[in-house]
């Protein structure tokens, strides 16, 4: 008989799947008496592999609290997952979050204020990484964030191809280098239509996404003399616009510029490390050029602990987040990752052990920081960049829409948003 | 003028092209599990040099891969059984036994199938937020305890059962409790196993429900971790994705191989 | 089985119907906002987006699951190993899950190292936008979507086909006519409300659209690929506007009402032929 055939074999299909999990699980199973402390994380590829190896070192440096960390997808995934759960009540207690929706969290009352928390204004974070100088007015407000894989954009050249001493110091001039370096099969010029590169052009043309009122102007004319200037480069055929949406746009431009199909990229300080040991020719990191001023946002993310998790829970998340930040664990992230040391004291640490003059590129995104432009505290500042500014930025560009009208549409949009 | 012959010829020479066009993906996802990163890089569409099973380990490195099948078992075979459960009273009911409001139940039922999972989900998912059981086993077996296209099915199938039989059953005694589990589950046999194979099957690979009422990897079902192998950061590694995908893909190919008459029944039947 | 329907079934729909007046991110208290929700739907554009993604893949996807399976049927109505091989082959890809067949078309068309465009590059083609293109994403969508369901439409054609009694066949053929004129004349007319049927059925189930655009394109490029089912996931999931999500959900059903009493039409003049 057909039916009891398929149960036995169900059953010893779910006899050796029960096995299967108890024999190569070893590390993921809490050694008994430890509290379990989840931890819900958003990285891929060799990011991951680094931060599964400090939890594995925190776990087995102490002997109270054990770390189970969890993939959940990329950023906006893990965010869409990370609210939901609030809502349903299942939210962990620690995890990470772009900068961009700390203020709609925090205003929500889902995070937790750190301000008592032990050594929590001690750390001695690089000024422009904490939320003091990540947000307008941060340090006015509860202490909510701290800073964990930061990074700001960067321009990255091929080396081979662009031997000039200094990076293009204006718009001007890297209009002009994209087209000196344009061959037939070559671009001289790529970056993702996103947000983020967007919000770097709006602050060097001199103009705020959100005014300092709260008023939703996207940049006003500054917006619109950024969102012309890519449109300008494409048109000329000088840039080219990495297919894909999100991270799969970022990923594609750098698989681009490792074939030598592009010569110059904008794209963020996490990926130095990865160019730097995939490429086959030498990568160089160029700051990126000023408009009317110099300016880059800031990005990555930073640690939050929910306020919704059990108070012994959010303890021990805090203590990573010690441990994370500590010297020899922030170096470690951030010579593997690529990501900016968050503490002035990993920083030292990276320069004394030469790890800077191996790698001059991290001294040149950590310079760049004096330039970092914060973002403002809005809580609809995620909302816009999700569904208002980002879809207009591809329309406009795949599209050829007039920038104005696109983002004067954008903006109407964002009336209707904030509802 | 095309004759007998070069129609047969012409049929065999399409289906051949078929054959190719629907099992070619499968040998390339398979050929691609076999690759290492470098070869990917390379060469993505060459031959692999060697069968590397490398990118099988990584799988099971990355994913607790015996963790999700079981779960993804255990979930498919509780609503696989529960619907059975609840379908053969109401099919039973609504074939066989003569009540006032039957043609109005059997118009609700009809009208259930105008309500897929995706149209459900919101009001459900926040039900469930409510209760606490977002992230449960119970949140992703319950919604679907009741199948109108099993009790569907076994209803037809039970118009074709004599009266007299259930008749006869009654006059010995039986109750209508028995009559239902006992009596009429060997006569409806070949319907119900193949209601069993199409709900499991179906419940085994859903991604959607699992995605919305899983939060963490608590209950994660094996196409929710195959599917978050495509991670994003520094590269595709296409080779494990595949190794993950044809792992996925094993157990749904394998149950067809066994039971395709079945399946070919249950969903030729013409309904849902 | 009636608290389940109820339970499941009657409140999720009644419970959409009034979250939908309301603006909620359920993270804080919900807000009465009347029809606001359907006017922003509209005027925002996404109601008619997605409405018409969804006709255009659903329409591509029916018409091409109907004409192929429907040819398919007919070359492996026959028997033979190389005509049970293509059967088997073609419904194997309805019975695995739309992550598999996501993820490995994911692969297959990728712009850079997909075995498609390669191919297309080793005769001379350009690389071809699969997935990015805002005109061309749609019609990829769709052409995996029918390589997934065209096993269906191909089983309920072959039943179709097997209850065609032989004597037609047999007494045209004696008449004189060809295979071409037969399948004309004979077979095509009787399979007209199988047809129906099935083509009624694949528009409702590809209205119900989600994994494989979640999976390949995540609505883009540029929304043009946001069908229904994925514009209220966004909505809930991405954007946490539940009486947005609502108020599309509302919609939906109305459409799904629409396109099932076409089904049961179809359904009563296929159990009368």
């Amino acid at each position: 008989m057909h039916r009891r055939a398929f149960l036995r074999s169900a059953a010893a299909t779910g006899g050796a799947a029960a096995l299967g999990s108890a024999a190569g699980c070893a590390d993921r199973e809490a050694p008994r008496g430890r509290v379990v402390v989840p931890f819900w994380f958003m990285y891929g590829g060799r990011n991951r592999a680094t931060l599964e190896t400090l939890v594995t070192r925190f776990n087995r440096g102490q002997g109270e609290v054990w770390f189970r960390a969890v993939f959940q997808g990329d950023y906006f995934e893990g965010l869409a997952k990370l609210r939901t759960a609030l809502a349903a009540g299942a939210a962990p207690p620690l995890t990470h979050v772009v900068g961009e929706v700390v203020p709609y969290l925090a205003e929500a009352g889902v995070l937790e204020p750190l301000d008592h928390y032990p050594g929590a204004h001690e750390l001695p974070l690089h000024p422009a990484l904490g939320q003091a100088g990540s947000f307008r007015g941060g340090e006015q407000r509860p202490l909510v964030v701290v800073p964990f894989n930061r990074s700001t954009p960067i321009a990255y050249a091929n080396g081979r191809i662009y031997d000039a001493p200094a990076a293009p110091a204006t718009w001007l001039e890297l209009e002009q280098t994209a087209r000196a370096l344009t061959r037939p099969g070559r671009f001289g010029f790529g970056c993702p239509i996103d947000w983020w590169y967007w919000a770097a052009l709006v602050a060097q043309a001199g103009g705020h996404v959100v005014e300092l009122d709260g008023a939703v102007t996207l940049g006003g004319d500054a917006g619109v003399a950024a969102l012309g200037f890519w449109q300008k480069l494409v048109d000329a055929g000088v840039m080219k616009q990495p297919p894909g949406r999100d991270y799969n746009a970022w990923e594609q431009l750098s698989q681009d510029f490792l074939a030598g199909r592009v010569a110059m990229i904008w794209s963020s300080t996490a990926f130095v490390r990865y160019l730097e040991e995939t490429a086959d020719f030498p990568v160089r990191a160029l700051p990126l050029p000023r408009g009317v001023r110099a300016a880059v946002p800031t990005g990555g993310t930073h640690f939050v602990l929910l306020k919704s998790a059990a108070q012994e829970l959010k303890l021990a998340a805090w203590r990573f987040v010690r441990f994370v930040l500590e010297a020899d664990s922030m170096a470690f992230w951030a010579s593997e990752t690529g990501y900016l040391p968050v503490t002035t004291e990993a920083a030292g640490r990276l320069e004394a052990n030469g790890f800077f003059a191996k790698h001059p590129n991290y001294r040149v995104a950590l310079d760049q920081l004096s330039v970092a432009e914060p973002w403002p505290w809005s809580k609809s500042l995620f909302r816009i960049q999700r569904e208002v500014v980002q879809p207009a930025l591809e329309a406009a560009v795949l599209e050829h829409l007039d920038p104005g009208v696109a983002l004067a549409r954008a903006q109407k949009l964002a009336q209707v948003s904030a509802l | 003028m095309i004759g007998e012959r070069h129609w047969r010829r012409l049929a065999l020479g399409f289906a051949l092209c078929a054959a190719l066009i629907w099992l070619f993906p499968y040998a390339w996802m398979l050929l691609t599990s076999l690759k290492t990163s470098q070869e990917l890089l390379k060469a993505p569409t060459a031959l692999p040099a060697a069968l590397r099973f490398s990118a099988y380990t990584e799988v099971f490195r990355v994913i607790p891969v015996g963790r999700y099948v079981g779960l993804t078992t255990l979930m498919a075979l509780s609503i696989a059984v529960l619907q059975i459960a609840i379908a053969l009273p109401a099919a039973y009911a609504l074939a066989k036994l003569n009540f006032r409001l039957r043609g109005a139940a059997f118009a609700c039922l009809m009208s259930a199938l105008l309500l897929p999972a995706e149209l459900r989900f919101v009001p459900i998912f926040t039900l469930f937020s409510a209760l606490g059981l977002v992230n449960t086993l119970p949140a992703l077996v319950l919604p679907f305890a009741l199948s109108a296209f099993g009790t569907f099915l076994l209803r037809q199938a039970l118009l074709s059962v004599p009266d007299s039989l259930i008749e006869a059953a009654r006059l010995d005694g039986a109750s209508e409790l028995r009559i239902v589990y006992r009596l009429l589950p060997p006569i409806l046999a070949p319907s119900l196993v193949a209601f069993f194979l199409v709900s499991f099957v179906h419940h085994w690979n859903d991604y959607f429900w699992p995605l919305v009422m899983t939060v963490d990897d608590r209950v994660r079902t094996l196409p929710l971790g195959i599917a978050l192998l495509r991670e994003q950061g520094s590269g595709v590694r296409w080779h494990i994705v595949m190794a993950g995908n044809t792992l996925l893909s094993l157990p749904a190919l394998a149950l067809f191989g066994f039971a395709q008459k079945h399946l070919l029944r249950g969903l030729g039947s013409g309904v849902g | 089985m009636l608290a389940v329907l109820g339970v499941f079934f009657v409140y999720p729909l009644l419970s959409a119907l009034c979250t939908s007046f309301y603006d909620w991110d359920l993270l804080t208290p919900p807000r009465f906002v009347g029809f606001d929700n359907y006017r922003a739907v509209v005027a925002s554009g996404e109601l008619l987006a997605s409405l018409g993604t969804t006709l255009l893949v659903s329409g591509v996807v029916v018409l091409g699951s109907l004409l192929l399976g429907l040819a398919l049927a007919l070359a492996v109505h026959r028997p033979g190993p190389l005509a049970a091989l293509a059967r088997s082959a073609v419904f194997s890809a309805y019975v695995v899950s739309w992550v598999s067949v996501g993820l490995l078309f994911l692969w297959i068309f990728d712009a850079d190292a997909g075995v498609v465009n390669r191919a297309l590059g080793a005769v001379g083609i350009g690389p071809v936008k699969w997935l990015t293109s805002t005109s061309v994403a749609p019609f990829t969508v769709a052409l995996i979507v029918i390589w997934k369901v065209t096993g269906y439409a191909m089983v309920v054609f072959l039943s179709g086909l097997s209850s065609i009694p032989p004597e037609l066949q047999e007494a045209a053929a004696l008449d004189g006519a060809g295979p071409i004129s037969r399948l004309l004349h004979v077979t095509l007319p009787l399979l007209r409300p199988t047809a129906a049927f099935v083509a009624v059925t694949s528009l409702i189930a590809s209205f119900q659209l989600f994994d494989v655009v979640r999976l390949l394109t995540q609505g883009g490029p540029v929304r043009s690929t946001t069908v229904l089912v994925y514009a209220i996931y966004e909505q809930l999931f991405r954007d946490l506007r539940v009486g947005r999500a609502s108020a599309l959900v509302v919609v939906f059903f109305l459409v799904l009402a629409l396109l099932t009493w076409l089904k049961l039409r179809a359904f009563r003049a296929e159990a009368a032929a």
